[in-house]
């Protein structure tokens, strides 16, 4: 009975909330979590299985991809597509979809899941897969740190007995695939090496020693930040076997092979390449057909901010969101990698979403810059990207400090030729408005 | 001119919150007046260095795990620094660093992780490991012989008692304890701090001020250090202070 009250004050809210043409992304779930005594996603009865993604980076883009493989092949599903993916996120879009026994009509749930809300979410709902993509250092300040994340989810996944699908190639990760011993659902998947992985660790990062046996981990190679074929010489965690490896990985098509299958994706990231070789194994999983699988990973793009392209004027700009070193330092690879010259924006916030702190900055590696012939900082911390860029040997001269978005954008297009965007997390949408803006007034195209 | 020699301890685990950058800006402030700097690291079953050779010895913050990785190494340690330290090398320390040079770190399960002791102070975490002094700090602090404003970020759990002479006094954040009025602990040639961001990077005075002592630690006549273009760390400081200091 209280249950049923739980929901029928929710929905009041959500319609309450509508009616005042508000958005319901969070607060009913804000309201039921105090009245349920936080436990805002326990009222409801979902009988399909529920496949969660987590991790840093890439959840978005695996939930949605995961998503069109279920709904491709007919079936119902209920996705939290605008990444509420907070347990009281999570509870206003199930009230959403619930009858008022609370029951939730669908053949899947693809829920992106919080790295922190894992347990607190899963411990109300049974899960049949868990997805966890990498973790990197990402708004520290809020999660408390790294190693507090892992073990709450390894916490969790030391009594699961569901399907685990690991990143293998990232020893954070993949340690999850040894909490529970008894599990024998656990799947790894790998990357074999692309063009541009070292042999050397090339940014600051997590993960240097192992967590079982505390010796250093050995790398045969790494493909970006501490993401790469690692293993303990000591007590051979890293030893496993692949459920799904991506080769033949070559982003300047871009094509990469996962079990005997090739796929052309639209972007060319190694990233993308991680990510949708976990769509992969999700869809082998689940024995998605090969067709519908092959139309997912080739078509998936996004339009976010993600290497979007504008033109100012006739001038190319790339804007790639980065809300930790990790992404900023792929991008910089990316600008690195193209021939002439560039310039570059950085827009830093410092907003409680982006979290408060900015010293990551400091862990992006500027001194590889090449070509770079001006740089111009904006954003609420222009100044310390700034000094940040300078500190780096790279000429005070050439940094133009503009806090104002729209004088920044002004400032970056005023000369000709190739752009790059550097935008963190609460940064990236004001940019995307800046870019547009720039263009609506002075001409060019957006994507 | 005398070249600097740096020791950064344990650079590869104790390095959260961009705390390497600390290095980074005095290498270039160095770099920028052609003062030679060199660096030398030490990590946990590196060769045993002489401490004493070294003009500065840095150590950054960690996260629990690696802190307690090291500790059992950096007390084999212990006689080195404290021999460098009473012979005048500066020791610049971050969070964990500045933790264990005190007596001890008693962590949030009420384990003593034992410090170097070389000052009396002794930090205790909370038992929540929620409960944690995270924000914007400002501090202001008489080292350089005038109030100057330190801007940084702090992020501990981590309550460090018993601090005779502190590095400032707190005008807005936490602090050594939670609401604190002072924070740090210093000496002439220590200064030891919670103060992530990295600390030096909108403080250009602090850096100068031990670029300056390493430079005249041995030195018959002190030579005075060229100044150089701030301009863009004081706007940046300026911005944080208007912000917070409202």
């Amino acid at each position: 009975m209280k249950n049923r009250l739980l929901i029928l004050i929710g929905k009041i809210i959500v319609k309450l909330l509508k009616l005042m043409k508000r958005n319901a992304g969070n607060l009913p779930g804000i309201i039921l979590w105090h009245l349920s005594g936080q436990k805002s996603v326990s009222m409801f009865k979902v009988d399909c299985p529920i496949i969660a993604v987590t991790g840093t980076n890439g959840k978005t883009s695996v939930t949605n991809c995961i998503a069109q493989l279920f709904e491709r092949s007919g079936k119902k599903i209920i996705i939290n597509r605008e990444g509420n993916n907070l347990d009281t996120g999570i509870c206003s879009l199930l009230l959403r979809y619930c009858d008022m026994s609370g029951k939730v009509d669908a053949d899947y749930l693809i829920l992106e899941t919080d790295e922190s809300h894992v347990p607190v979410v899963y411990s109300q709902l049974k899960l049949d897969t868990l997805v966890v993509l990498n973790f990197f250092r990402d708004q520290l300040d809020r999660n408390g740190e790294m190693e507090t994340l892992i073990q709450k989810i390894n916490g969790f996944c030391r009594t699961f007995e569901g399907n685990l699908i690991l990143n293998g190639d990232d020893p954070n990760t993949a340690r999850l695939g040894k909490a529970n011993p008894k599990n024998k659902n656990v799947k790894y998947f790998h990357a074999e090496p692309y063009a541009f992985a070292t042999d050397k660790i090339f940014e600051a990062s997590e993960g240097r020693f192992c967590p079982f046996c505390g010796e250093p981990l050995e790398y045969e190679y790494y493909q970006y930040s501490h993401i790469g074929k690692f293993i303990c010489k000591n007590c051979k965690f890293g030893d496993y076997e692949p459920y799904m490896t991506a080769s033949g990985i070559d982003l300047e098509k871009p094509v990469f092979t996962a079990d005997g299958h090739e796929y052309s994706p639209k972007l060319n990231s190694i990233y993308n390449v991680y990510n949708m070789t976990a769509v992969a194994s999700a869809a082998k999983l689940y024995e998605i057909d090969e067709q519908i699988t092959d139309d997912v990973i080739s078509n998936y793009t996004v339009n976010n901010g993600r290497m979007e392209n504008f033109m100012l004027k006739d001038r190319m700009a790339t804007l790639n969101l980065a809300k930790n070193p990790v992404g900023a330092n792929m991008t910089l690879r990316v600008m690195n990698e193209m021939q002439g010259e560039k310039e570059l924006l950085f827009v830093l916030n410092d907003n409680v979403a982006d979290g408060l702190d900015v010293s990551w900055i400091w862990d992006i590696n500027f001194s590889i810059f090449e070509r770079v012939t001006r740089v111009v900082t904006s954003g609420t911390r222009a100044h310390d990207i700034a000094v940040r860029i300078k500190c780096s040997g790279y000429d005070a001269e050439k940094i133009a400090v503009r806090p104002d978005l729209d004088d920044a954008v002004e400032e970056l297009a005023r000369t000709e030729g190739r752009k790059f965007v550097i935008a963190n997390y609460t940064a990236v949408q004001p940019t995307r408005s800046a870019l547009k803006r720039y263009i609506a007034k002075h001409g060019g195209k957006s994507e | 001119m005398k070249t600097i020699k740096i020791l950064h301890m344990y650079a590869d685990m104790l390095d959260l919150y961009g705390d390497s950058g600390n290095m980074e800006i005095i290498k270039y402030r160095c770099k920028m007046r052609g003062i030679e700097c060199e660096t030398d690291k030490y990590s946990v079953d590196s060769p045993m260095p002489d401490f004493s050779s070294y003009d500065l010895i840095y150590i950054g913050g960690g996260a629990d795990l690696e802190q307690q990785h090291i500790s059992a190494d950096l007390l084999k340690c212990k006689d080195g620094i404290e021999k460098a330290y009473k012979n005048g090398t500066f020791l610049f320390l971050i969070c964990g660093g500045y933790q264990l040079m005190g007596k001890y770190y008693r962590d949030a399960d009420g384990n003593d992780i034992k410090g170097l002791g070389l000052f009396d102070y002794y930090t205790v975490a909370p038992t929540s490991r929620r409960k944690r002094c995270i924000g914007n700090i400002v501090v202001e602090t008489e080292i350089t012989g005038t109030p100057v404003k330190v801007v940084g970020f702090e992020n501990h759990g981590g309550q460090t008692q018993e601090v005779k002479t502190p590095f400032g006094k707190v005008l807005y954040g936490n602090g050594n304890c939670s609401k604190s009025e002072a924070e740090g602990y210093t000496e002439k040639n220590v200064i030891a701090t919670y103060l992530h961001g990295p600390m030096l990077s909108k403080n250009p005075e602090i850096s100068d001020y031990m670029i300056e002592y390493c430079i005249n630690r041995e030195a018959e006549t002190p030579e005075k250090l060229k100044p150089l273009n701030d301009k863009l760390e004081n706007e940046c400081r300026n911005v944080m202070l208007g912000r917070l200091l409202k």
